[in-house]
């Protein structure tokens, strides 16, 4: 109350929930900490976490997935993708491929859209450097990095297949248990 | 005076303090430890791994090497001299505290009256600390601490007299001698009380929560010292601290029954210091785990409840003498 | 009730008043954010108060103009950061609302699932924050604080196995939803949620009865109903002051209806209240939960296919206006399209815009300390509140 009564209740009963909190609080010294020791000891990361971004080469030719055709650019909302398309003969590949790291915020449409798979992300956040300059990733850099780390469940094909509507085969649809978890 | 004479004034108490000094930083490891294990969590680990060992004097250099800004306005010479006003009394209590048989600095026969005495000038420094910075959160705070201590001395005090009562002396070895049957804590109904109030007491009169509205981290900053930095702050954070532990020393003297304990006379020193820091460590574990009462409550709860009820604790304490029919000071 | 005396001004004797203008905030370790308050202090007595909002102002609703629908709800999460879930849940229910866009069942019920988990989360937050402010940092305050961060932890490790991010999701889009339940997920989900039920019993053990809680949140912040529909609250503090007004019960979205659980209602109005109608919904969302994972449909998680270009949503000419009970009250998003892929006009109405408006009214009368309580038991995020 705005005055200036003293404490409500009887001496007792201030004394016995002063005691009850004080049980709870002397119980807990015997609870094992909850703190993970990083960087001596790490976090397990699930599947899907979404880290830092990276380039990816195709498994089987070991050619770069990415074909440079913008898509990435265009729907990233913070707008931190540059991509220049070469135009090659069989395919397109990227001229050049830059990834603004300090401004990205990680929400994966990039690699929702991708229609080859090229961009990932990765189940690793930690890259702490000295000077902002250094992430901004360029396509060099972003092969590295996917080379580098392991990456993280989602691709473009994966996510669409798990959003896709219900499939012409009208069986279950991408549900609980597929995806990797 | 010859050298020998100089050593035997000066070495003792020069040994007390550092002793006190030691002590009372690595105390500061063990709440945070201690804070930490209530918390879920670990504490100080990095540092000396893998308990924060080397925590504390980390700490104590990094305070040493900061910057020691004054601000422009602010009262220098108060300013400048309310650390100093601040720690001087934490020190002087332990001069006349013994911790074993015969072990005291100065065997004051008045000895609880002065620890008390001293103990009380706390607030001046504090109210230095406040005014010297010219800063409306330090002001508010330095003022909510005036009231709030001096309004606890009282009852303290009455408490802190139950076991003098008791004994029929102030002399705190005596009272320590007086618990050789039975400790002061353990009297029927009386003992308990007292304690009791001795420890919600020195948690007003230590702004410690849940009375720890003149710090009040998360409304006024850090209160009266907002504006400290540096050595200065450190000697703040030691005084609030040295001040706390001779209390809870002076708890131990008064109701624990001292240095007494099983084993030989020579383990007096330890026991003493196990019981200061079991009771400290109460007080700590009383910090984690309540919240904090607002100012015109705790002003009420002093005067309206803590009070009377001193009061009639010491005058139930006399009744009880006198119907023993002995004692009496 | 208030008492009226309380808030006129009192003339002392030694000619005029003593007042003190302080400032708390922008920055300041319980101001919940950036909230900056100016407040005329008679002694320790709270005379006016001063409300500066704005710090956190970072152009939502023209963002909203420039991006495309489908590129939006990743922001959306961004107003409301502590509730991500029911912000994002927000604008892509306007946006089909607007397109008469269908949801597929199975959506429905993960977005009511993530809904409620969402709630857990945020209350542990606001239970943390608050205990912590009415206790200190560094003191009893704290303890409270890492005992709700730890069981919220469990939570944002269920969002992050279920969609890769711990607070700002992105989870759902126009259609229904990115993410479907990886394997074990309903598990775990089951688990946690036994384990923060139990916890929370605990916590209401430490702080219920407890007479230094009770002594500073009964008779504090006491918010007419009257009052209350004035200013235009809604959410815990609506239902704090007796009004049973649920977003969820009055106009049923996502399936909503489909479940059983209550709506905790108190009158007192005071602080005390809010917090219990606050722990009551930790109660009935960890029902709704049980709920819906028992009864969780196999189906299609979108009814549209995933995003797979920017302008991949086109809305026809209209407006719509959708509303969600979120944690901290109504959010709602008015939106108008001109038949293009980026809407023409979105605007929020943020939950604690209007409830922090409330504090200007029921500031003045109460101690310094008490403030700090009251804000904690309105619950702002400033994300909402500045946009």
């Amino acid at each position: 109350m705005p005055d200036g009564r003293a404490v409500d209740g009887t001496v007792w009963r201030t004394m016995r929930t002063a005691a009850a909190a004080m049980a709870v609080t002397f119980r807990n010294l015997f609870r094992k900490p909850v703190t993970v020791h990083y960087p001596d000891a790490v976090r397990p990361y699930p599947d899907r976490f979404r880290g830092v971004l990276a380039l990816t080469y195709h498994p089987e030719t070991g050619e770069e997935n990415c074909i440079g055709c913008r898509l990435c650019e265009y729907i990233c909302p913070p707008q931190v993708i540059k991509v220049e398309m070469l135009k090659a003969e069989k395919r397109n590949y990227a001229k050049t491929f830059f990834l603004e790291l300090y401004s990205c915020e990680f929400c994966e449409l990039c690699v929702q859209v991708c229609p080859t798979d090229a961009i990932i992300m990765l189940k690793t956040f930690d890259l702490a450097v000295d000077d902002r300059r250094e992430l901004l990733l360029d396509k060099e850099r972003l092969h590295a990095l996917g080379l580098e780390f392991r990456p993280s469940w989602a691709t473009g094909t994966g996510l669409r297949a798990m959003q896709a509507p219900k499939p012409k085969s009208g069986g279950k649809g991408p549900a609980a248990g597929d995806a990797a978890g | 005076m010859s050298a020998g004479d100089l050593l035997s004034t000066v070495g003792p108490p020069f040994l007390l303090l550092n002793g006190v000094i030691i002590l009372i930083t690595y105390l500061t490891l063990l709440e945070r430890k201690f804070a930490a294990r209530v918390q879920s969590r670990v504490g100080p680990y990095r540092v000396g791994r893998p308990h924060g060992w080397l925590q504390p004097i980390a700490d104590a250099l990094k305070l040493l090497l900061k910057e020691d800004v004054v601000p422009t306005a602010a009262d220098r010479g108060v300013f400048n001299l309310a650390p100093l006003v601040f720690l001087a009394p934490a020190f002087l209590m332990y001069a006349a505290i013994p911790f074993a048989e015969g072990q005291v600095l100065a065997n004051l026969e008045i000895g609880l009256l002065f620890v008390l005495a001293v103990s009380s000038l706390e607030v001046v420094g504090l109210f230095m600390c406040g005014w010297g910075s010219n800063n409306k959160y330090a002001l508010l705070s330095a003022m909510r601490a005036v009231n709030q201590i001096i309004s606890y001395e009282v009852p303290f005090i009455l408490v802190a007299l139950v076991p003098v009562v008791l004994t029929g002396s102030m002399r705190l070895q005596a009272i320590v001698d007086a618990q050789t049957g039975l400790w002061f804590v353990a009297y029927p109904v009386l003992g308990q009380l007292a304690f009791v109030g001795f420890l919600v007491t020195t948690l007003a009169s230590e702004n410690r929560i849940p009375f720890d509205i003149v710090e009040a981290e998360s409304e006024l900053v850090a209160g009266f010292r907002v504006e400290y930095s540096g050595m200065k702050f450190a000697l703040i954070q030691l005084a609030e601290f040295t001040h706390l532990f001779g209390l809870a020393c002076l708890g131990t003297l008064l109701f624990l029954g001292g240095w007494r304990g099983p084993g030989p006379a020579g383990l007096g020193p330890v026991w003493f210091i196990l019981k200061s820091v079991t009771l400290f460590l109460l007080i700590i574990w009383v910090r984690w785990s309540f919240l904090r009462i607002r100012v015109d409550q705790i002003l009420g709860l002093s005067w309206k409840v803590f009070l009377p009820a001193a009061l009639a604790l010491l005058l139930a304490a006399g009744a009880v003498v006198a119907a023993r029919g002995g004692g009496g000071a | 009730m208030p008492d009226p005396a309380a808030r006129t001004v009192v003339e002392y004797g030694y000619g005029g008043n003593e007042r003190l203008v302080m400032n708390m905030g922008p920055q300041h370790p319980s101001a919940h954010g950036v909230f900056r308050m100016i407040l005329t202090l008679e002694g320790e007595t709270i005379v006016a108060v001063d409300p500066v909002i704005g710090y956190l102002h970072r152009c939502h609703e023209k963002l909203g103009e420039t991006l495309t629908y489908v590129q939006y709800p990743t922001i959306a999460s961004k107003t409301d950061y502590v509730a991500a879930m029911t912000a994002e849940l927000t604008y892509v229910r306007a946006a089909e609302q607007l397109g008469q866009i269908e949801v597929p069942r199975r959506a429905q019920y993960l977005r009511v699932l993530c809904a409620e988990l969402q709630r857990v989360a945020s209350h542990l937050l606001w239970l943390g924050t608050w205990c912590m402010d009415m206790g200190g940092a560094l003191g009893g305050g704290a303890t409270m604080f890492l005992y709700c961060f730890r069981e919220r932890e469990m939570i944002l490790d269920l969002f992050e196995a279920l969609t890769g991010a711990r607070l700002l999701y992105g989870f759902h889009q126009i259609g229904g939803t990115r993410y479907d339940l990886p394997a074990g997920w309903a598990e775990t989900c089951r688990e946690t949620v036994a384990h923060i039920e139990r916890r929370i019993e605990e916590y209401e053990a430490v702080l219920e009865g407890n007479t230094v809680f009770l002594v500073r949140t009964q008779g504090v912040g006491v918010i007419s109903p009257e009052l209350a529909q004035e200013v235009g609250v809604s959410g815990p503090l609506l239902r704090g002051s007796g009004i049973a007004h649920d977003i969820r019960r009055a106009e049923p979205y996502s399936a909503y209806e489909d479940f059983a659980f209550d709506v905790p209602v108190e009158t007192a109005g005071d602080c005390h209240a809010r917090y219990r109608v606050r722990m009551q919904e930790f109660r009935q969302a960890i029902r709704i939960v049980r709920q819906v994972l028992d009864g969780l449909p196999e189906g299609p998680i979108s009814s549209r296919p995933g995003v797979k270009s920017v302008g991949q949503v086109k809305l026809p000419k209209g407006e719509a206006y959708a509303r969600v009970e979120g944690p901290r009250g109504e959010v709602g998003i008015y939106l108008v399209s001109d038949g293009t892929t980026k809407p023409y006009r979105m605007k929020w109405r943020g939950a604690s815009f209007s409830n922090l408006a409330v504090a200007g009214h029921i500031l003045p009368g109460h101690k310094v300390a008490d403030a700090v309580a009251i804000l904690g038991s309105i619950d702002p995020v400033f994300g909402e509140v500045d946009r």
